[in-house]
């Protein structure tokens, strides 16, 4: 099992967690208008994925930010939030922050991609939510970058991020 | 198994509702600090469960302070607002609301409790929150009054519930 900090504290977390080079597991996420969302849906484009623990905490917040500022450097690309957190607060925070750019999904309906993104923290007092970490996918859901965040409350590495899903095809 | 109405629509709530008589079934759920909060937290107590979709929707929001309202009129009753909505939105809605007299609860670490509480709605668009209901329960966890609101984008029966707490 993976550990992660909070506050300097390790805590479990749990699930697969995708390496680069493998296929992105399948998934069925719920959009801010309650609909149900599989990865399929976006076949044909690249995607960046943040998973935060809840956009209602800071660094659910700022990563939100950060990735609606950066989403128009990646062309032919998608970028994703997705949290626990129910759509409903999902929309009021991007109605509240003028989200365009960025498509915000919730795991609402059941834990699957918690443990298929190997970010489901198994500790207290934040199990239940999933760890911060980062996704890039290429067009056929191969993963090009994953990062699962050392401290939960910190950053994702984006110069590395942008380093993978930008460099030419092999 | 219970069937509740969402805009007109019938939809399926799993799990067995709890009937006026019975005994509560304990519950493991998630205070704004993040901490476990039990139903033996409340032991002795009366409490009353206002369980709904989200604080992040309007009838939600309207029963939360309705109850605020209430809760300090009552002797020796907690009012407990549960839903999947995590202690932080439940913080913020609470926080700008000034509401202080209600505790806010999450479903967050599991579906232990939407299952034994009968309020888990298993399909449609609402699939993975709480349907709409209102509990409460005497001083010995035997429940006295129970409403799982048959149109959930309705209010709950505030006068039924406050009636047995008189």
């Amino acid at each position: 099992m993976a550990t992660v900090l909070l506050n300097g504290e390790p805590i479990g977390v749990g699930g697969r967690f995708p390496r680069v080079g493998d296929i992105a597991h399948s998934f069925m996420l719920v959009d801010t208008q309650l609909g149900d969302v599989p990865l399929s849906k976006f076949l044909g484009k690249r995607k960046i994925i943040a998973v935060v623990p809840s956009i209602d905490a800071e660094i659910g917040l700022r990563i939100a930010r950060k990735l609606e500022s950066i989403a128009d450097s990646f062309a032919g690309t998608k970028s994703f939030i997705v949290s626990i957190d129910t759509p409903y607060a999902l929309a009021r925070t991007a109605a509240v922050e003028g989200f365009r750019r960025i498509v915000m999904l919730s795991t609402m309906r059941g834990r699957d991609f918690h443990k298929d993104y190997g970010v489901m923290i198994t500790d207290v007092p934040l199990s239940g939510m999933m760890a911060t970490a980062i996704f890039g996918l290429d067009e056929d859901d191969t993963v090009l970058y994953s990062e699962l965040v050392q401290d939960v409350n910190g950053d994702p590495n984006y110069s590395k991020l942008a380093e993978a899903m930008l460099a030419p095809p092999a | 198994m219970s069937t509740v109405m969402h805009g007109g629509k019938a939809i399926p709530v799993n799990g067995d509702f709890p009937a006026v008589g019975a005994h509560a079934p304990a519950f493991s759920l998630v205070g704004v600090d993040l901490a476990d909060v039990t139903l033996a937290t409340y032991a002795g107590k009366r409490k009353v469960l206002n369980i709904f979709p989200s604080i992040d929707t309007p009838t939600c929001a309207t029963s939360t302070r309705r109850f605020n309202a209430e809760a300090e009129k009552l002797a020796n009753t907690v009012v407990l607002c549960i839903s999947a909505d995590l202690p932080f939105a439940q913080k913020r809605f609470c926080g700008a609301e000034g509401l202080s007299n209600v505790v806010t609860l999450s479903t967050m670490r599991g579906r232990e409790f939407i299952q034994d509480y009968g309020v888990a709605i298993a399909a449609g668009p609402l699939a993975g929150v709480t349907a709409r209901a209102v509990v409460v329960i005497d001083e010995n966890d035997k429940v006295i009054h129970s409403e799982l609101v048959s149109e959930i984008k309705d209010e709950p029966n505030y006068a039924a519930a406050l009636a047995v707490l008189q």
